[in-house]
């Protein structure tokens, strides 16, 4: 399967800057800028609960996303890209492609995933086709519609559309985010000259490393369990930023601590924020995951919320995604062995210590050795924050 | 623990003989009834009795077990085992016995993310016993001169398959000797002809065995080949596809090996069994005029319940839940077993199974978790 413009791309021709064209490479860079924030600019918009835009979508969210009413809110108030700085926006223009025309499948990704995904088509061409969810249509229709009205976007050459099938020729970009089947599916029906960029099914792993000392971790912990129960709790952990699983530093014991703690600070979340519907299915993993976990470890459970522990473990569990974490102690020199199942899913790892490279511990040192580039190391807490620089989902794009 | 263990494995040998003899008496007038009954002790103890001490036993020796059980607040009685989710055999050891004492260790066929379920046996009596007992009654009826053709690896090349163990206990009863095809991945057609042909020239019954997805690739590779087997013959066909062939609807898959091996359909019997238990369960289609295929019967050792995969309570009978299965003879490992299979448990007793429980719909760009599971 192609990525990251590994076939096609031949409508980039005309735009490569060339000595007799540095103004005009500069006047399309800026262009593709202009568009982007436009598009950001209507983030703006949604995210602000008094603006019409903003209004509609909180009216028309909660039935189709099945988040509630007041996890629509977080999802548009705080994990909206509502800004995006020069230095990101140019990371962005860099990693997008150039073609005449981008076609944006979006699955029923997290309600917000839209946006981003459209900022980046428009970064990548002019012209951009949204063929949206048909279960979960509401932001990419709020955002096309809006930019249909938007003068900066026109002005910068932009023009937006609602599709509902996938026509592409050749020039021109197809970024799917959906299934790894989705993506070969439509792959498949390609003509060889359009360059595909797909963004499948991941997951986010979480850190917590060892305190200082005992008084330090125990402050420390408090900070950090209410810090990955915000990472939970956005898009009720349906995203492919999501922490499903959290290794600890320390041992069983600890590892048994830090799960009730984060018990805890899911329950407290819960009350802010409560869990949306879940399907029938989903209840019927969770409670396969609760006895597993059960004869691993130890489950602590809230109305709204499943974090087990497995003290002893042989591989990593994928506990379903619905506020389910999977808890497990690890050494550094275990990181390998455990991820290497996963490793080509995990899109993003948060951990305690920071994920910057001068400060990080053990562990987190161990996943930056065992996971392929493009994975996003960040704070926990920011999981689902990352900066507008590119897609979500880096995984594919990094890659050759 | 291992005398006490012991005692226990030998009250369950005693219990399945006993069941096998009540049984024997009960269809003589089908022409069923094996010699291996004959041979084990008399017993008069209770399902009851005997699912208790073996959950007290593996409450305290078996960690997964014990962990779960309390957790649950089990306190006696069968139909409040809380089951081990099958996945656990693929996480954790379950065995009430050291790793220094495995005679045996039985691995799942694996999943997606490479990692096999391990089912530790201390001794192998027991699941002998259950094997031969039942399979004697359902798919050998009690005959002691059929050839076995196997469409598996031979024991030497799958020393940790369950079904490659029982097959070996099957032929080693018969006296017409036994074949397997099946190397290095790939099917022997023409060692499977050639072994059709010898049965047909001495007019020797077989016991054909094999996995759905061995049958299909048989079915697909069989060409012009005579794969006819002599009249009596019969078919064991037992799991799914995992991947391995392209799937096929059971109806199609029993009408396709009938009529490449020229038997009837109803000799095509299938076989639910699973590496995490000890017992298996069969069509009664061989013997039992009447018996439909997809209805399996268990044996007396053996419950299944149907449970809510929600809640894991039991739904009431006639309705459709994931098997659980509580099996006396998974006397060192875990007697309560939680599937994702799902069944409905008829007013017969008798099981109708319905396939799989299906993952979620993933809602979101999350990883499902049967992309992992596979």
């Amino acid at each position: 399967m192609s990525d990251n413009g590994a076939r096609g791309g031949a409508g980039d021709a005309d735009m490569r800057p060339t000595s007799s064209a540095d103004t005009r490479a500069t006047g399309d860079a800026d262009m593709r800028a202009a568009r982007v924030r436009a598009v950001v600019a209507i983030g703006e918009r949604l995210a602000d609960g008094r603006d019409a835009l903003g209004r509609e979508a909180r009216e028309r969210l909660p039935e189709v996303t099945g988040l509630s009413a007041e996890g629509v809110e977080l999802a548009l108030s705080e994990h909206l890209e509502t800004r995006v700085s020069e230095e990101e926006l140019g990371r962005l223009i860099e990693r997008a492609g150039r073609a005449r025309r981008c076609v944006v499948v979006l699955s029923a990704n997290v309600c917000t995933g839209a946006l981003r995904a459209i900022a980046f088509a428009t970064a990548t061409a002019a012209e951009v086709r949204v063929k949206a969810s048909r279960r979960d249509p509401v932001v990419a229709e709020l955002i096309v519609r809006a930019l249909s009205v938007e003068e900066a976007f026109g002005a910068a050459g932009g023009s937006a559309t609602l599709v509902s099938q996938v026509e592409a020729s050749a020039g021109d970009e197809v970024h799917v985010y959906g299934a790894d089947a989705t993506i070969e599916a439509i792959a498949a029906g390609l003509d060889r000259e359009v360059t595909l960029r797909g963004h499948g099914a991941g997951l986010g792993l979480s850190v917590i490393e060892e305190g200082a000392d005992a008084k330090a971790d125990a402050e420390a912990l408090a900070r950090d369990v209410a810090a990955l129960a915000r990472d939970v709790v956005a898009f009720d952990q349906r995203g492919c930023l999501s922490p499903r699983v959290l290794m600890v530093a320390g041992g069983s014991a600890r590892a048994i601590e830090v799960a009730e703690a984060l018990s805890g600070a899911l329950a407290r979340a819960e009350e802010r924020v409560p869990r949306g519907r879940i399907e029938g299915a989903v209840r019927a993993e969770i409670a396969r995951y609760v006895g597993t976990a059960a004869a691993l470890g130890a489950v602590f459970e809230g109305p709204g919320h499943v974090v087990g522990v497995d003290m002893e473990p042989r591989e990593l569990v994928v506990p379903p995604a619905a506020r389910v974490v999977h808890v497990v102690p690890v050494r550094g020199d275990e990181i390998a062995r455990l991820v290497r199942a996963l490793r080509g899913a995990v899109t993003t790892v948060g951990a305690s210590d920071g994920g910057t490279a001068r400060t990080e511990g053990a562990i987190t040192r161990a996943l930056r050795d065992a996971l392929p580039p493009g994975v996003r190391f960040t704070r926990l807490g920011q999981m689902q924050r990352p900066p507008l620089d590119g897609p979500v989902d880096l995984r594919r794009v990094e890659r050759g | 623990m291992s005398t006490e263990s012991d005692l226990l494995h030998a009250r369950v040998r005693a219990f399945i003989g006993a069941s096998l003899r009540a049984l024997d008496a009960e269809s003589a007038d089908m022409g069923t009834g094996g010699g291996e009954t004959a041979r084990m002790p008399a017993s008069r103890e209770t399902f009851e009795e005997l699912a208790n001490a073996i959950g007290e036993l593996q409450m305290r020796c078996v960690g997964v077990v014990g962990r779960l059980w309390r957790a649950r607040g089990w306190s006696g009685g069968w139909e409040e085992m809380p089951g081990v989710p099958a996945d656990v055999f693929r996480l954790a050891r379950v065995a009430a016995h050291p790793v220094h004492e495995d005679v045996a260790v039985f691995r799942t066929s694996g999943t997606t993310s490479g990692a096999r379920g391990e089912h530790a046996f201390r001794t192998l009596e027991t699941y002998a016993a259950a094997a031969l007992g039942w399979g004697d009654l359902w798919l050998l009826g009690g005959r002691r001169d059929l050839a076995v053709i196997s469409l598996t690896p031979p024991p030497a090349e799958a020393n940790d398959s369950s079904l490659v163990h029982m097959i070996e206990l099957f032929a080693r009863q018969q006296s017409g000797g036994v074949s397997f095809h099946l190397a290095g991945g790939a099917l022997d057609l023409d060692g499977v002809e050639r072994a059709s042909a010898a049965a047909r020239a001495e007019g020797r019954r077989v016991l054909l065995c094999g996995t759905s997805f061995a049958f299909v690739h048989a079915l697909d590779g069989a060409g012009g080949r005579d794969l006819r087997l002599p009249e009596g013959s019969r078919a064991m066909l037992t799991g799914g596809f995992k991947g391995r062939s392209r799937e096929v609807a059971a109806e199609e898959l029993r009408r396709g090996i009938a009529a490449a091996f020229g038997i009837e359909e109803r000799a095509v019997v299938g076989e639910y069994g699973m590496t995490e238990l000890s017992s298996q369960l069969y069509e009664r289609t061989l013997l039992c005029t009447h018996a439909r295929h997809g209805v399996y019967t268990s044996p007396p050792w053996v419950r299944v319940t149907a449970m809510d995969p929600e809640t894991l309570a039991p739904v009431r009978r006639g309705e459709v839940g994931i098997a659980r299965i509580v099996d006396l003879a998974n006397v060192g490992s875990a007697i309560a077993i939680q599937t994702a299979d799902r069944v409905r448990v008829l007013e017969s007793g008798d099981i109708e199974l319905l396939g799989r429980l299906p993952g979620a719909t993933p809602r979101g760009c999350s990883l499902a978790v049967e992309e992992v599971l596979g």
